[in-house]
């Protein structure tokens, strides 16, 4: 069946049962991936794929269901199963599907050339990357990794109330892992390419990156145990910031499962700290023109100078604090319920490069990759404890490379301690469907376990 | 799900290019989750997964294509775009497939569907109410109900045509404990490859009270201290440190090439002698247990580790290609969306002498790891970090007081060699792992065991 008639079927088939308001919530998407090892194509995924959730409101309560082919039968299915879904709910919050809105601001998230790039061009890059990285240094034996995505996909959001949007965007990553050896001592380091241009998956300048990160690491020891002056560097902040992003979550606060609960207008951070969610940022990575609600996306400063402005919230939490929606209902993909997720979230950036910043640090450590983000690392009770890689910092110069030690501490003491930002704002991989950025970061005093 | 000779005629399809192995695997998959947060429902979604994936061998080499369109013609044409990347003839492969029966590993009594929501809410209600009212500082529950069935057929051009059913079920309980404005987490779990008979006899109860009574020791526990330290690792979920240090690093993917700090040691000593570990899918009912793999191939028992020398690796049919060494049925995925990948099923270390209390009296000074959470592991360094949730120090033999925040970090050879403790109270514990071939349930497992000398990544 194709989407219109499915919709419209849906939609008949659902007020038949019962359902007040209803809306469907259509994802259609192709991907391709390649990965290349030793010169060889290594692994090679095509892909189409559609996917539907359905919700809607049957006594007071939002059901949801979700299909990925659109047949006959999936209509009842999603129908009865929402409505046994809504009939479990026992939150009592009110729920709404978003009224017919206006004042959407277009963003500019397809790129037309991507789709005609041949696979074997894509191919041809990651072999050159492949070339390039093993030319650069004789320590690197192998990419362990070395891989190329593209995809594009289409959203469609429409309701009962008329509301009715559509969204095409696309993407291209390119992520390389490398192995460099020296004295059978094993390293790795990683680079990555966010650019849907794929003129901007440049082979020398990601082959060189990876190269750098990697062999600059052989010959890492570990750290003795102190606090130290800590500086994390632009995308390791932005992967510790990503990891506790749902701190500002309105509905994990409403859950008491926050520890900003009953901190609006206070001091939070340090005043160095302004932190915005903005969905049209220029270097934005995924803009987006309205949230999984419907809802106009809308930039929102969420820390300014260190004072907690707000939450942010979709329909339901907005409605509870008597709030307008900050435009930040999240759907992980067409199987999940509503949530709430940043867009593009980031800390606004200072005035000094990294390099400025750590010519100060009398002895300090320069965090420069975090492992075991999921597990070391709790966004309710906000303590970090995770595995670093970094340099040791001495007189202001960076002496020699560490490996084999965490970083520890708690996100309301980190947050209080950023003695200053830096200016080289970057992006990290996605959390969700979040994208975050941060400049450098640095921290007065954090716990360094090691030898 | 799809009939004998449409499958037929599009495995030819996917080797017209030249590929000389074709495999499709079928997928129609039913969810139910229900969450539950301050005593209430709170969502309840389900919904309905159906596609198809297309594997392609040429040589050594594997592409792989996925719709959810399994009209006759998408998946033709689907096989030829995948096989348009070989640029070879057709071979003219013969394909005569022959239905195979399945033994059963998991028998299933109650299909999920056979019972009402409300009673699922129930469980899911008994466990979140022990938790609330086990103490005043508990201040929110939550909780997670999830059961899918799903309908699996493979077939491939060797003749294999094959098909299964998988049903999961896991309930799971989280706590949050507050105190002088710190909020600290517990959580407890069941879950299994089997029924909902498996919930019969459960202790609801005793699964709040396991997760209250953590969040509630740790928001009055201090900061653990830092630095190296003997650690004693309890039985269950704590086998996730063999799981990351070295589970992952004897897959066949890393193996193959050359990229796991592994590579080449079979027969070599890479553990201390009372290490023994294996992987075994052949558990009844087991969280990662299965009658068929996402290949198509049974289970096996799998001796990775044998009183500390190296004796076998986890391998799918690519690997089997590339190593030239037989697969040991460990090729699974998470769905159509995802290629087979070398996996763990249920992975853990073999018991041993020491009972538990032996253990903690001959530790001088150490941290006692109660409960581990997750963790990762770089395959090509063996780097490895996983989180203790629930942990107290040992002093003189005797555990002294509840400590938090605390991180084990290490490589894999170094701790496998420094086990120097084994218990005779092996256990298992539910993990959700994640791999290039997706997310996929597997059982961590182990006695208590002891690890000498280990980083501690704490506060103080």
């Amino acid at each position: 069946m194709n989407y219109q008639n499915f919709v419209d079927e849906l939609f008949k088939y659902g007020k038949k049962e019962g359902f007040e308001d209803m809306e469907v919530y259509f994802q259609k998407g192709k991907s391709f991936q390649t990965t290349v090892f030793k010169l060889e194509v290594d692994k090679y995924t095509i892909s189409d794929s559609t996917g539907l959730s359905f919700r809607g409101i049957y006594n007071n309560k939002m059901g949801y269901s979700f299909t990925e082919i659109l047949d006959e039968e999936s209509i009842s299915i999603l129908v009865n199963e929402a409505k046994a879904n809504a009939l479990a709910i026992e939150n009592d919050d009110l729920v709404e599907i978003a009224e017919k809105q206006t004042g959407y601001k277009a963003v500019d998230v397809y790129n037309d050339e991507l789709k005609d790039v041949l696979n074997s061009d894509k191919i041809e890059f990651l072999k050159k990357v492949e070339k390039e990285a093993l030319s650069l240094d004789p320590r690197i034996k192998t990419l362990t990794y070395n891989l190329f995505m593209d995809s594009e996909s289409e959203l469609k959001i429409a309701n009962t109330k008329g509301l009715n949007l559509e969204q095409k965007s696309n993407f291209a990553a390119s992520f390389v892992m490398a192995l460099a050896v020296e004295n059978g001592e094993n390293k790795t380091g990683h680079a990555i390419i966010l650019d849907r241009d794929f003129k901007n998956h440049d082979y020398k300048k990601i082959a060189k990156e990876v190269v750098e990160e990697t062999v600059t690491l052989l010959g890492a020891k570990s750290v003795p145990s102190k606090k130290y002056e800590v500086i994390f560097r632009n995308d390791c902040a932005a992967t510790l910031l990503g990891a506790f992003s749902s701190v500002f979550s309105a509905d994990r606060v409403q859950k008491n499962l926050s520890l900003m609960k009953g901190k609006l207008n206070e001091k939070v951070a340090s005043n160095h700290v302004t932190l915005l969610d903005d969905p049209f940022m220029e270097e934005g990575c995924v803009n987006i023109s309205f949230d999984a609600e419907g809802t106009p996306a809308k930039t929102t400063e969420i820390i300014k100078d260190g004072v907690l402005n707000t939450f942010l919230h979709n329909l339901k939490t907005a409605k509870k604090d008597g709030v307008e929606s900050t435009a930040n209902a999240s759907k992980g993909s067409y199987k999940s319920s509503i949530d709430i997720s940043p867009s593009n979230l980031y800390i606004k950036r200072g005035d000094r490069s990294l390099e400025e910043m750590t010519s100060e640090l009398n002895e300090g450590i320069i965090i420069t990759k975090l492992d075991g983000i999921h597990a070391g690392l709790n966004p309710i009770s906000g303590d970090f404890s995770l595995l670093a890689t970094g340099f040791l910092v001495e007189n202001g110069k960076v002496t020699r490379s560490c490996d084999q030690f965490t970083v520890a501490g708690n996100l309301t003491q980190l947050l209080n301690e950023i003695t200053e930002v830096g200016n080289d704002l970057k992006f990290t991989m996605p959390s969700g469907s979040a994208f975050v950025a941060s400049p450098s970061l640095r921290i007065s005093e954090l716990s360094i376990a090691g030898e | 799900m799809l009939k004998q000779d449409v499958i037929k005629e599009v495995l030819q399809a996917a080797l017209t290019s030249g590929g000389d192995f074709a495999e499709i695997f079928v997928e129609d998959r039913r969810d139910n989750v229900i969450t539950l947060a301050s005593g209430k429902i709170e969502t309840s979604n389900s919904g309905r997964t159906y596609g198809a994936g297309i594997r392609i061998f040429d040589g050594n080499n594997s592409i792989y294509g996925y719709t959810n369109d399994t009209s006759k013609e998408n998946l033709i044409k689907i096989a030829k775009q995948v096989g348009m990347s070989i640029s070879g003839v057709d071979k003219n492969l013969g394909v005569d497939l022959v239905e195979e029966s399945v033994e059963i590993v998991n028998p299933i009594e109650i299909l999920p569907n056979e019972k009402e929501k409300a009673q699922k809410i129930e469980w899911l209600k008994k466990a979140a109410k022990a938790a609330s009212e086990y103490s005043e500082e508990i201040t929110q529950v939550t909780g997670r109900y999830l059961d899918y069935v799903q309908d699996v057929l493979i077939a491939n051009t060797e003749g294999k045509f094959v098909t299964d059913r998988r049903v999961i079920s896991r309930l799971n309980v989280g706590a949050v404990a507050s105190f002088n404005g710190e909020m600290q987490t517990g959580g407890a779990d069941m879950g299994a490859h089997q029924g909902l008979e498996m919930y019969t006899d459960a202790d609801f109860q005793a699964m709040g009270v396991k997760a209250a009574k953590m969040a509630v020791t740790m928001v009055h526990a201090d900061p653990c201290p830092s630095g190296k330290m003997d650690v004693v690792i309890d039985n269950g979920f704590g086998g996730v440190i063999f799981h990351e240090a070295c589970g992952h690093g004897l897959e066949s993917r890393d193996i193959a090439k050359g990229t796991s700090v592994f590579t080449g040691k079979l027969g070599e000593k890479i553990a201390s002698d009372v290490v023994t570990a294996i992987d075994d899918g052949t558990i009844p009912n087991g969280w990662g247990s299965f009658n068929v793999n996402d290949e198509g191939e049974k289970p096996t028992k799998n001796v990775l580790v044998e009183n500390g020398i190296l004796k076998s690796y986890m391998i799918d049919k690519l690997g089997s290609r590339r190593m030239n060494m037989p697969q040991t049925g460990a090729g699974r995925r998470e769905s159509y969306k995802f290629a087979v990948g070398s996996r763990m099923s249920n992975t853990f270390i073999a018991p041993g002498k020491s009972t538990p209390e032996e253990i903690i009296a001959n530790t001088k000074d150490g941290l006692y790891a109660k409960t581990l959470g997750g963790g990762s592991v770089n395959p090509a360094t063996g780097d490895f970090n996983f989180v203790v949730l629930e942990g107290y120090l040992i002093k003189d033999g005797k555990i002294e007081k509840p400590v938090r925040g605390a991180t084990l970090i290490g490589t894999g050879l170094e701790v496998l060699q420094n086990i120097d403790m084994v218990g005779n109270n092996l256990a298992y514990g539910q993990g959700m792992c994640g791999s290039a071939s997706g997310s996929i349930p597997a059982w961590v497992g182990q006695p208590m065991i002891r690890v000498k000398n280990i980083t501690v990544g704490g506060r103080s």
